[in-house]
């Protein structure tokens, strides 16, 4: 399956998704039923801004390297990117009230550490199903 | 109703390669082989460009089935 340059840039961010699941999202799990303070939570999230940034440089330095021709933006490109964000604007909706209902009725969410862990697997599940979504339209449209 | 159209046909004619008529549109070669296979549909203006730089009437280019 040969692979676009646009095409390539969805799988770095979902790439990246899935990364952070299975290298911060133990760390968020394992702090769910305590208090976190907020030295602890600044320094992982110093951790995690270093990551990306590498995590990410390097990508699109591989990517523009194995791509040289440049890409143009689209009217193609505008409606998946309109299609892509709309999905996930209404799923960023649907992930408000859940987390409200969530927080109005669960007992468990009296800890910080839960609703940032909460808040996380939220953002990480729109960010890869509209990313998801984006790639599919890419192949299909 | 399904839109077609024939510039596959009418760009072969004109010995253009994909990539030639995307870049004489402004669009990259991915949107010109996803309207050739009728994925995508073109809006008015990307069709009157493509109409104009293969020269043909934009009914010939594009019609319902």
């Amino acid at each position: 399956m040969k692979l676009s340059k646009r095409e390539s840039s969805i799988l770095i961010e979902m790439i990246f998704a899935v990364l952070f699941s299975l290298i911060y999202m133990p760390f968020f799990y394992g702090e769910r039923l305590s208090s976190l303070d907020m030295t602890h939570v600044s320094s992982k999230a110093i951790q995690i801004t270093v990551f990306a940034i590498i995590y990410f440089s390097a990508a699109y330095v591989l990517l523009e390297l194995s791509f040289k021709q440049k890409t143009i933006q689209d009217e193609r490109d505008d409606m998946i990117n309109s299609k892509s964000y709309k999905l996930g604007y209404v799923l960023y909706e649907l992930s408000l009230f859940l987390f409200i209902g969530v927080l109005l009725t669960g007992s468990s969410f009296n800890k910080n550490g839960a609703i940032l862990f909460f808040v996380l697997v939220l953002l990480l599940m729109v960010s890869f199903i509209k990313s998801l979504f984006q790639l599919y339209l890419y192949r299909t449209s | 109703m399904i839109l077609m159209n024939t510039v596959r046909e009418y760009r072969q004619k004109m010995s253009f390669t994909q990539e030639e008529l995307a870049i004489e549109v402004g669009v990259s070669r991915q949107t010109i082989i996803s309207i050739e296979k009728y994925r995508y549909k073109p809006s008015l203006e990307l069709a009157m460009k493509i109409a104009q730089s293969l020269k043909i009437k934009i009914e010939v280019l594009f019609y319902f089935e």
